[in-house]
């Protein structure tokens, strides 16, 4: 479609489903119309809610009967340990006892996937940044056994609440929650073997969600996450252990809270280099968005994407850190 | 928010507090080979005990962060009373025989603010008395929170079904309260 012919159909579609236009252009030259109609259908559809089984309290053979007991019904995520989409029926999923005993934790299927690509180990020290609510945190530590050290980074002091009352619920007791900035982390007081920076981001994968979202950013709304995406990978970077794992993630479908920005920490840092995530699950990250040349490595990354998945759009690139040699 | 080392005659006067109510060792065990500290926040004083190494994470860089939680958090002092932590309660609950077990109407109830009344109780230990702090127990032994005893439990079977036998002092239904 040539560019006139683009930003006229991106004009009808975004009059037609009430989203701004320059979204529509974007998913036009990403996806092509056939698919960006199935992305502005998909996001029509509400996203099944998931669970994820805390270990540290509870196992799921024992949860699973007693949530069905409750006239829950639970299907578990093929890629993923303890983890389940969930039909609550009616019922709200964080009202019930279990659910106050901290046996289960209400999270989005691409959420828990970041952490299992993480993939921390008991002993380790994990670094998880802009930390809150604490889903992932807490998940960290589950899958740590509550052994070695997360470090929790949360700059709002708001959601600060959330973050203490969930590592309290889940019995969560190897992690340090400290207040800060993720693009300042020179002053933290360890070298992290594993760093997740789940980054605050346009929120753009989240339409299925939110359908505020369809409105409510700017293009320039979007250049200012990923100025302040980049800053806090490249504190992150800085920080890491060499031989260490990191794991950029965003809720969002922009290639420019994405591929763009790991392909500048790429280019700025050639002690870094993305590695392949083993699990099957989603679609392969862009190395052409928009027909722009980047990392060819990109195709390692992960997408999840609401027409293609069946949830919240998402973004995963699974990093390492080069040891130097002597 | 300031941490600091807690001294010896507070942690001795924590020690006694929790051992008198949940029994002798209660707090050793609680402690395990961690240390405790404490942060103070506003006019609250938090106690968490962490694992060894941090220490020396702590006094190095400590200063210089803005430490909101370590660890495992044991309890806290406000206006000069001790409060456990719903934290460690599960914990305690495999270490004391002071708690009141309670039937699911009860456990429903009190997870939802309300205090204990008689028709509830299914278990409680006679020989503790008015004023003790108890744990919650449902039927499953699950730990539901703390309450204080308003009578002696000695007293239990003279009580009509509607009196009220412990009063809620924190339940886990304030993960949903606070939260929404």
């Amino acid at each position: 479609m040539a560019g006139k012919e683009l930003r006229q159909r991106a004009k009808e579609l975004a009059k037609e489903h009430g989203y701004l236009q320059y979204m529509i252009e974007r998913y036009l030259s990403l996806w092509g119309e056939e698919d960006t109609l199935r992305f502005i259908e998909a996001c029509e559809q509400p996203i099944r809610t998931a669970i994820r089984v805390n270990t540290l309290k509870m196992s799921s053979d024992l949860l699973i009967p007693r949530l069905q007991k409750k006239i829950v019904t639970l299907e578990k995520v093929p890629w993923l340990d303890d983890c389940f989409q969930a039909d609550f029926n009616g019922s709200s999923p964080g009202a019930l006892l279990e659910h106050m005993l901290g046996f289960y934790y209400v999270q989005g299927v691409p959420s828990m996937t970041v952490v299992s690509v993480l993939d921390p180990q008991p002993g380790d020290t994990v670094l998880d940044l802009a930390a809150a609510p604490g889903g992932k945190t807490t998940h960290i530590a589950q899958m740590m056994e509550n052994e070695g050290l997360v470090i929790a980074l949360e700059q709002d002091r708001q959601r600060m609440t959330s973050l203490r009352s969930n590592i309290i619920r889940c019995g969560v007791t190897n992690t340090m929650v400290i207040r800060g900035d993720a693009r300042k982390l020179e002053d933290l007081p360890v070298q992290p073997d594993k760093i997740l920076l789940d980054a605050p981001c346009s929120g753009e994968g989240l339409i299925p969600l939110d359908s505020t979202r369809k409105t409510s950013k700017t293009m320039a709304d979007v250049r200012f996450c990923a100025t302040r995406e980049d800053e806090m990978l490249e504190a992150a970077v800085n920080i890491l252990a060499e031989g260490g794992t990191m794991v950029y993630s965003t809720c969002s479908i922009a290639p420019e809270e994405n591929e763009y920005v790991v392909d500048d920490i790429l280019k700025r840092h050639p002690e870094m280099y993305i590695v392949e995530i083993s699990a099957e699950f989603g679609s392969p990250g862009y190395s052409e968005p928009y027909g722009i040349k980047l990392n060819e490595s990109l195709k390692l990354a992960r997408r999840f994407l609401p027409h293609l998945h069946r949830t919240e759009g998402f973004f995963i690139c699974k990093m390492k850190k080069k040891e130097r040699t002597a | 928010v300031k941490f600091e080392l807690i001294d010896p005659i507070a942690w001795e006067s924590i020690t006694q507090l929790i051992d008198t109510e949940f029994g002798s060792g209660v707090t050793k065990s609680l402690l395990g080979n961690r240390a405790p500290i404490m942060i103070s926040m506003n006019n609250t004083q938090i106690l968490y005990a962490i694992p060894v190494d941090w220490m020396s994470i702590l006094m190095e860089r400590g200063e210089s962060l803005d430490i909101q939680f370590l660890g495992k958090e044991l309890g806290f002092s406000e206006k000069g009373r001790f409060r456990l932590s719903l934290h460690i309660l599960s914990e305690v609950a495999k270490m004391t025989n002071s708690f009141i077990l309670v039937s699911k109407q009860g456990a429903d109830a009190f997870t939802y603010g309300r205090s204990i009344i008689r028709e509830s109780v299914l278990e409680l230990n006679s020989t503790l008395v008015r004023g003790q702090r108890v744990l919650v127990i449902n039927e499953d032994r699950e730990c539901l929170g703390i309450a204080a005893l308003s009578v002696d439990a000695a007293k239990l079977n003279r009580l009509g079904s509607e009196r009220l036998v412990a009063k809620n002092l924190v339940d886990i239904g304030w993960f949903i309260r606070r939260l929404g």
